[in-house]
């Protein structure tokens, strides 16, 4: 099996009360924040692990990312991926999820490998969109399910994945080649084993830049991206501090408004008595 | 002269740190109330390779080595100081044979202390006394291609739960009248093994300390570590270069936690509407507290680059067993003092942290013993 | 004149919440903006919930009915909505941000070449004539809004019951449109098995997506239920500060603070927290933290995103009850 997975360095969701927004300048502060693999493409990192364990096969690791992540990167293979490129270059910065697939898919054509799988954690913890995955499967010309939360059969022709849906999951062959995305509830990632730093000695690790992958520069980063970010709104320290007046009815629902815009209410409702 | 880690050696820490805070701190509290040591962590950490860090790959270990050793131990004791001193004892146990060892005791043994099916340590120590180590009083009585060893070994971390001991015992008189001292291999299954009693301390709950008597335990010759007469040396060199670092990098993990929590409160606790830490009373604690980590930090890891190397580093890695352990009993109990009230009580880790470093300094060597290691070679010149 | 088209969403043939949401939401612009409102509806004798879209305020419905679009696949839903994009070429395309819709949304987008922006809360539409769509960053410690000013159409995905249920208007009614749709079962290469359901697993407290916490002020073992019930009802594991650990509510290790547990979740709601330092210690790094408090002194509150000063045992049933409504509908 030819697996491919794809990971993106974010900033640790643990060290977020660190990140505050420049009241001048409008800029993200995050410094002291360090950067770690993305939680849940550590799940799909261990998928992949696992599949070659039962099937054979590479595992590739593939990020696009600012240069200064190339340690973050290193991190994957002491875990046990045979290699990982990091794709990186100033022309890719700004990038939106469909200028990143353009660049991932540029990284797996210089490859030359035509993978069964390519794995990716369902959404990033930063910009928590999903899309990377589904979006990569249309470019790569392959079959795509998304957060996905279960492997029940791998085979070399197909899978059988439990798709999380809103009051469960449903079950869904999908015939390889796909993407898929992967959600924390698919596997329990296994930690760096110092044998696993040993043996991560002799793996490549390389940098390819846009000259590299022989990209056009307008299709990728901001000027490659359809969507902008217009303005962030974030309290500039600490907490909004925010007390709902009324009645308690008429807080309650003021509350409730809040929450829903700020989509921090679960998705799924929970257990009913 | 450089001060950065390797990429490789930041992995080691992050994964050392990564295992300390998912494995470990959630049983830190089951440990502090039971006192008990905690034999599944020990294992995880062993198939996490923590325990082959030393060991060449040819043994089953990773040979990270000595550096990447105190990386680990540092992380580890930050979340439980505990399970650094027992991490570290594993290593010292494995160090007469890395040093000394024959090939067939190292083919023996060591793939089996880096897969953590057995542990082991170093036991010298009896009544008479840790700081004399040729005040003993075990015997070893060659009797055909066998040494009769009788005697008692007290305050041994891992009495009864290392397999593996090497303990030294006298075997016999130079011609000046002086005590000939061997270092044996010695097994918890040999008939005459008996486990003794079971030591309390105050911190540290999660290790074991206690005492083992040899009551005429037959050890076959070739168990001898060294060469007959070798047994200071083989013990001295493990204890002071292995054992006194990693007792060194348990102190690290003490202060940087210290440090760390007291950081935290001073900026959380508000008293007359200003968080304390913007009082330089509390500042200057917390500026000691960071120097303290930074110098301990310096001399350990020097330390450990010598030993990397190959250097002869035991005065070395004294100064820094003196400096980091009467760091770390300065650093928990800043610590204590900044949480106030709250730092002794029982709830609060700083007493925790202040009870384990108070146990760091007796260990592998009492602050007077380094300072009589690091005087007497200053002297010297 | 150019269209807002809303995929109306629907399983079993069931219409999906959201829809009529984004429908709703689609009529006040399309209002406001001169936009036509359309509806797309996909898969097998489905017509009649042209209807219900039309009383939504749908003024078109493009039905595509096919055997193939019984069951969801990215591939055949994908292969319609392009096509009827590129033959109509709406301006904005929404879709709920569903489990159908977080799947089929980045792959129409990357086929049509075109932005997407996900968990959407809010849609307007600026002084450009652009589709201004508000989502949450930093997992609601911020919000940001997304533009998509040059390719088209201007894509969402909208976050379920966050936008208002539109009132049905029956009888109001509009244009059906029949799409003739070819699709090949061969180039169909997901195929749904069967569904299992799932209720929602407790979370490990340190783990938890959201939180719910008290403390002393919730009073005896009948306020602490309240806690209980909340959590409940949000899926949510339960912690507490230390007098209610004293009191036996809590477990050593739901105690959260300087000498307890850090947790981390999206939503933390403390109630009846005084909210000293060796318990706000804990929730720093939670993402949006609401308190329930009668003291409005209470240092919670400097702690808080949102406050309620009121007495627990009044707010929180009525928080329960409103939470419990939203899940029944």
């Amino acid at each position: 099996m030819e697996i491919v997975v794809c990971v993106k360095p974010v900033p640790d969701p643990r060290q977020w009360s660190k990140i505050s927004l420049d009241p001048q300048t409008k800029v993200l502060r995050r410094e002291g924040v360090e950067m770690v693999i993305n939680p849940l493409d550590r799940h799909a990192l261990e998928a992949a692990l696992q599949i070659r364990q039962s099937l054979g096969g590479r595992v590739r690791v593939l990020s696009m990312a600012p240069l200064s992540t190339l340690e973050v990167l290193r991190e994957t293979l002491a875990l046990g991926a045979d290699e990982a490129v990091l794709l990186s270059d100033r022309a890719f910065a700004g990038s939106d999820t469909l200028a990143t697939v353009r660049v991932l898919a540029a990284g797996i054509r210089r490859w030359g490998i035509r993978p069964d799988l390519v794995l990716c954690g369902a959404e990033s913890a930063d910009g928590s969109t999903g899309q990377v995955g589904p979006q990569l499967a249309v470019l790569l010309g392959i079959a795509s399910l998304s957060y996905v939360c279960g492997l029940e059969e791998v085979t070399p022709e197909r899978v059988i994945a439990r798709w999380q849906m809103e009051e469960g999951y449903a079950r869904v062959e999908v015939c390889l080649p796909a993407v898929l995305t992967l959600t924390r509830a698919c596997n329990r990632p296994r930690g760096i084993t110092m044998l696993g730093v040993v043996q991560a000695r002799g793996k490549p690790l390389s940098v390819w830049t846009a000259a590299d992958l022989g990209i056009d520069p307008s299709q990728v980063g901001l000027s490659g991206s359809p969507t902008q970010m217009g303005d962030l709104w974030m309290p500039e320290s600490g907490r909004r501090q925010e007390i709902l007046p009324g009645k308690p009815e008429e807080a309650v629902q003021a509350l409730l408004e809040r929450l829903r815009e700020l989509a921090v209410l679960p998705e799924r409702p929970g257990r009913k008595r | 002269m450089e001060f950065g880690f390797t990429p490789e050696q930041e992995l080691i820490r992050k994964a050392a740190r990564e295992f300390a805070e998912t494995v470990i701190a959630p049983r830190v509290a089951e440990m502090e109330r039971t006192r008990q040591p905690p034999l599944d962590i020990f294992h995880a950490m062993a198939e996490q390779g923590f325990l082959g860090i030393t060991i060449p790959p040819e043994y089953g270990g990773s040979g990270l080595g000595h550096l990447a050793r105190l990386l680990v131990i540092e992380e580890i004791a930050r979340i439980s100081p505990a399970m650094g001193f027992m991490l570290q004892v594993f290593a010292l146990g494995a160090a007469p044979l890395l040093d000394f060892g024959t090939p067939e005791q190292k083919a023996r043994h060591l793939p089996a202390l880096a897969r953590g099916e057995y542990f082991a340590t170093v036991s010298v120590t009896e009544a008479t006394g840790g700081s004399d180590p040729f005040g003993i009083t075990t015997t070893a009585e060659r009797e055909g291609d066998h040494y009769i060893l009788t005697g008692r070994k007290v305050f041994i971390t891992g009495s009864s739960l290392c397999y593996l001991h090497t303990v030294t015992a006298v075997t016999g008189q130079d011609e000046r009248g002086r005590k000939v001292i061997t270092a044996f291999l010695v097994t918890q299954d040999m008939p005459g093994f008996k486990v003794g009693r079971e030591e309390h301390k105050v911190g540290l709950w999660g290790t074991q300390l206690g005492e083992f008597a040899l009551d005429h335990v037959a050890v076959p010759a070739e168990n001898i570590v060294g060469k007959e007469g070798d047994g200071i040396k083989v013990v001295m060199k493990a204890i002071s270069e292995t054992g006194r670092p990693g007792i060194a990098a348990t102190a690290l993990g003490i202060i940087a936690r210290a440090l760390q929590e007291a950081v935290k409160f001073a900026n959380e606790r508000v008293v007359g509407g200003r968080p304390i830490g913007e009082y330089q009373a509390i500042q200057f604690k917390i500026a000691d507290m960071s120097v303290l980590l930074d110098a301990a930090r310096l001399l350990c890891y020097r330390g450990a680059w010598m030993k990397d190397q190959g250097m002869r580093c035991d005065v070395e890695m004294s100064k820094a067993k003196l400096f980091a352990t009467e760091a770390a009993m300065t650093a928990a109990r800043h610590c204590g003092e900044i949480f106030g009230g709250y730092g002794w009580l029982e709830e609060y880790v700083s007493q925790q942290l202040y009870r384990d470093a108070a146990i760091l300094i007796p260990s592998a060597g009492t602050s007077e013993a380094m300072r009589i290691v690091t005087g007497r070679a200053a002297l010297k010149g | 004149m150019t269209a807002l088209w809303v995929l109306a969403e629907q399983r079993r043939g069931l219409l999906q919440p959201v829809s009529l949401e984004i429908l709703g939401r689609g009529r006040e612009l399309a209002d406001r903006h001169g936009l036509l409102l359309e509806a797309v509806l996909l898969g097998n004798g489905v017509e009649t919930l042209a209807e219900d879209l039309f009383a939504a305020g749908a003024e078109a419905v493009y039905l595509a009915d096919h055997p193939l679009l019984a069951d969801y696949s990215a591939d055949a839903y994908a292969a319609v909505l392009e096509q009827l994009v590129r033959e109509h070429r709406p301006d904005i395309l929404l879709l709920g941000h569903t489990a159908v819709g977080r799947d089929l949304a980045p792959v129409v987008a990357a086929r049509l070449e075109t932005g997407l922006s996900a968990h959407v809360t809010g849609l307007e539409i600026d002084e450009r004539g652009l589709l201004r769509q508000i989502v949450p960053a930093w997992g609601g410690r911020g919000m940001c809004a997304i533009l998509c000013p040059q390719a088209r159409p201007q894509m969402a995905t909208v976050r379920p019951g966050v936008l208002p249920r539109p009132l049905l208007q029956p009888g109001r009614t509009g244009r059906l449109v029949r799409v003739e749709v070819a699709l090949d079962l061969a180039a169909i290469r997901t195929r749904l098995l069967d569904f299992v359901p799932q209720e929602t697993a407790a979370q490990p407290l340190t783990e938890a997506e959201v939180v719910v916490a008290g403390g002393a002020g919730l009073g005896d073992r009948e306020g602490w239920h309240l806690v209980e019930r909340l959590a409940e009802v949000l899926g949510a594991a339960v912690g507490g500060t230390r007098p209610p650990l004293d009191q036996g509510w809590i477990g050593e290790g739901q105690m959260i603070g300087q000498s307890g547990v850090t947790v981390r979740p999206r939503l933390y709601i403390g109630i009846g927290i005084s909210g000293e330092m060796q318990h706000t210690v804990g929730i720093r790094d939670a993402g949006v933290v609401v308190a329930i408090n009668c003291d409005p002194r209470a240092r919670i509150f400097q702690e808080a995103d949102f406050g309620i000063v009121g007495d627990a045992r009044e707010v929180v049933p009525l928080l329960i009850a409103a939470l419990e409504g939203e899940t029944r509908g």
